[in-house]
């Protein structure tokens, strides 16, 4: 994998680290204020689910360089 | 009737109000693979401006924020070249250690002298 390349990986990878937490943030608040008399665990929640979806798409992302797919094994 | 009915209706509207959230980030793709995000960051990055702006202008503040000065100072390049510099130096570190004290020795002889 070329630098350039990997850096592209590791900003696309911040930045959908930066959307998911935030999302996961958003989303835990909306549940805590409606359903949950604005404990604070569904946020945490919230924004744990949203870190561990980013840290596994990164982790996914920059794996995906060194898988071997199935259409190219069979070409 | 109405005491039965509205713990229902309150139910139901924040199930609509949980249930519109989650399609919202579901369809606007914050959910989705890490091209999706950054193209979704992108896009918010875009939209903000333009939204303050229509924020400011609806509550009458016509003042304009100080743009930031841009900086020509890179935190990638500055932390590559440190570790560049550190690398060689470190690398360099035995020879130099050497010469100096040979000219140490030498400078300290031709004081004796």
């Amino acid at each position: 994998m070329s630098e350039n390349e990997l850096g592209k990986k590791w900003d696309r990878c911040l930045a959908d680290a930066a959307v998911k937490l935030g999302t996961g943030l958003g989303v835990g608040i909306v549940f805590s204020v409606l359903f949950f008399k604005r404990h604070t665990w569904p946020i945490s929640l919230g924004s744990g689910v949203g870190l561990g979806m980013a840290y596994a798409n990164c982790q996914n992302d920059l794996r995906s360089h060194y898988m071997i797919r199935k259409a190219e094994k069979e070409t | 009737m109405a005491a039965r009915i509205l713990p229902v209706i309150k139910l139901t509207t924040k199930l609509g109000i949980a249930g519109g959230a989650l399609y919202v980030v579901y369809d606007s793709g914050l959910l989705g693979s890490s091209e999706q995000g950054a193209v979704a960051l992108g896009k918010a990055k875009a939209a903000v401006p333009p939204a303050v702006d229509e924020w400011m202008k609806y509550f009458g503040v016509e003042a304009q924020f100080p743009t930031l000065p841009k900086m020509e100072f890179a935190p990638l390049e500055a932390w590559n070249s440190g570790v560049r510099w550190t690398i060689s130096s470190m690398s360099d570190a035995p020879t130099k250690a050497v010469d100096y004290t040979h000219q140490s020795i030498q400078y300290v002889k031709d004081l004796t002298k």
